[in-house]
């Protein structure tokens, strides 16, 4: 049974959230196993925020929504930047451009609500984990310090901006090791991408103030009611969807 | 909407919509995205005595039609429940429905019986079904169905449901032993129970190994579950739950002998739906010219509907 939990706000997300039944795919871009795609069509696209994810799924389907994070919200516009693996994210990326899909959203908590605002951060991503910190840099520069970005071969490359990239099949390194020389004490981290990296920097990491992690799981409802993707924390027990996505560190004693 | 069935319902709902236990938690995230004066009940997340921390990460898998769940029934325990939850669902503009388990009848009974004195709870689901616990007894021995709704009987006289599993056979002795304990009404079926293995590893995808199945795939087994039940006991209210998402699936959950439907997965699908199915089930009656949901209830034991 576990510990006795601190008092928790029953309610932690602000803004409002919107259901679109029927956002369009207006644009994608192709690169080897990951694409960009562009969703329109979102009246209230403008107000999602970084860190924050939406629910998709086909048109029609009584199948579970996936969680897919922002990589950019203009407009009525939304982007997302995506790994082409699973069913509905190689439908996203092979699917006729007028295609439309379900979408709600945002969830989740905006990084920028849960970081101390007077540090600095390198953001480092693996993966499709890149597309909330590429938001988090066009939204709040201030706060970032340096940006990594891993990625197991080339094939995204020419889909992002080019920052620190760095692809492990030609560099030999994977993302946090590039983050080891970059880092210097007092900068903060914000990592999203895989368990291995995410527990990679929570070891090497644990004593520094500043470090935060963008945790993912197969999420049920997305609004924190079903507890599909609940976690224990030294707060007590934490929903990814609602609470966070991004924890710090010291409260996730399991991952390192 | 047209007439809710009332000859066998404890208490009047506002429409034949149940948010089943679970997925709509306590109800206020939900209550974010869903009018919930659409529906006619919701049923809390399950309470036990003592807080559980559920179980660990991975708890949901995907399946064809379908989602294996293992929470492992997470919930804040009884007193804290009562203490932050209850006055936020007190507060929630629908009929309320709390779930209870335990894993002993005098636990459960005490439960009961402290919430008896709180005005605006309108009914209690034992949860004697959950498959993702060890400790908390499952609804297949009718001795033990017996016992528990005997001692939460005694200890209130708020209606009672008692939650059942589909993947037995014992599911009518368990009903039977139940409603003559004293129950209201059956709530038919939980998640059943089911496995996924990941086939590059060789290895379950669930932390916990096993897991409920809810979603599409257990719609059959619930409508014969609640056919069977009200073939059985036709004065029983039967909440019906078990893969309805969509007005087809409700009205077959209906039609199978269920008063009021029961919506677990589809909130999460969808967390609108609950409205949604509302809304389509009115609308497809008067295109049936059906006067009331009443025709519909029960329609498969009568030869089907009497449609002009």
């Amino acid at each position: 049974m576990e510990a006795r939990t601190k008092k928790h706000r029953l309610t932690t997300r602000t803004g409002s959230a919107f259901s679109v039944p029927d956002a369009l795919l207006v644009d994608r871009t192709r690169g080897e196993g990951y694409a960009c795609v562009t969703l329109g069509g979102i009246p209230d696209a403008q107000t999602a925020r970084p860190g924050q994810f939406l629910m998709i799924r086909r048109l029609g389907s009584s199948a579970l929504p996936r969680a897919f994070s922002v990589l950019d919200a203009e407009d009525d516009r939304i982007e997302l930047f995506l790994k082409l693996d699973g069913l509905l994210r190689e439908l996203l990326g092979s699917v006729p451009l007028g295609t439309r899909f379900e979408l709600r959203g945002p969830y989740g908590v905006p990084y920028e609500d849960r970081v101390e605002l007077h540090r600095r951060y390198i953001l480092v991503g693996g993966g499709s984990g890149a597309a909330p910190l590429l938001f988090l840099q066009q939204r709040r520069p201030d706060l970032v310090a340096a940006i990594v970005l891993g990625f197991r071969h080339g094939g995204a490359t020419g889909l992002l901006p080019a920052f620190d990239l760095v692809v492990e099949s030609t560099a030999g390194k994977q993302a946090h090791e590039r983050l080891g020389e970059v880092w210097r004490p007092g900068v903060g981290i914000i990592a999203c991408g895989p368990e291995a990296m995410l527990r990679a920097i929570a070891r090497q990491y644990a004593a520094e103030p500043g470090i935060y992690v963008s945790l993912e799981a197969r999420l049920g409802c997305g609004i924190g009611s079903c507890l599909g993707c609940s976690i224990p924390t030294t707060n007590g027990r934490r929903r990814i969807c609602r609470d966070g996505p991004l924890f710090a560190c010291s409260e996730l004693p399991w991952l390192r | 909407m047209a007439a809710v069935t009332r000859q066998r319902a404890p208490f009047p709902f506002a429409t034949p919509i149940v948010l089943a236990s679970g997925p709509a938690g306590f109800g206020f995230e939900l209550e974010e995205a869903l009018d919930l004066a659409a529906v006619g009940a919701l049923t809390t997340k399950t309470v036990t005595p003592r807080p559980r921390p559920g179980n660990p990460q991975p708890r949901l898998v995907d399946c064809s039609s379908g989602l294996l769940n293992s929470i492992g029934l997470e919930n804040p325990g009884f007193d804290e429940f009562v203490e932050r939850y209850l006055p936020c669902v007190l507060r929630l503009a629908t009929r309320r429905i709390v779930s209870l388990a335990a894993g002993h009848p005098e636990e459960m009974g005490r439960m009961a019986s402290a919430l008896s004195v709180v005005r605006g709870i309108d009914g209690l689901e034992l949860n004697l079904s959950c498959p993702n616990v060890d400790d908390v007894v499952t609804g297949s021995d009718p001795a033990l169905v017996d016992g528990f709704v005997r001692a939460v009987r005694s200890a209130t006289s708020a209606p009672l449901f008692v939650k059942l599993p589909g993947d037995t056979d014992r599911v009518i002795a368990s009903a039977e032993a139940a409603l003559l304990a004293g129950a209201e009404g059956l709530t038919l079926i939980n998640s059943v129970r089911g496995l996924r293995i990941d086939h590059r590893m060789g290895r379950p995808m669930l932390h916990r190994v096993t897991g409920g199945l809810s979603g599409p795939s257990i719609l059959p087994i619930a409508l014969a579950r609640v056919y069977e039940a009200r073939h059985a006991f036709p004065d029983a209210f039967i909440i019906g739950t078990g893969g309805v998402t969509d007005v087809a699936s409700l009205i077959e959950m209906l039609a199978a002998g269920a008063d009021v439907v029961g919506i677990g997965y589809g909130i999460m699908a969808d967390p609108t739906l609950p409205a949604s199915l509302a809304r389509g089930l009115e609308a497809w009656l008067g295109k049936q010219r059906l006067e009331s949901v009443d025709e519909v209830i029960g329609a498969a034991h009568r030869g089907g509907f009497s449609v002009p």
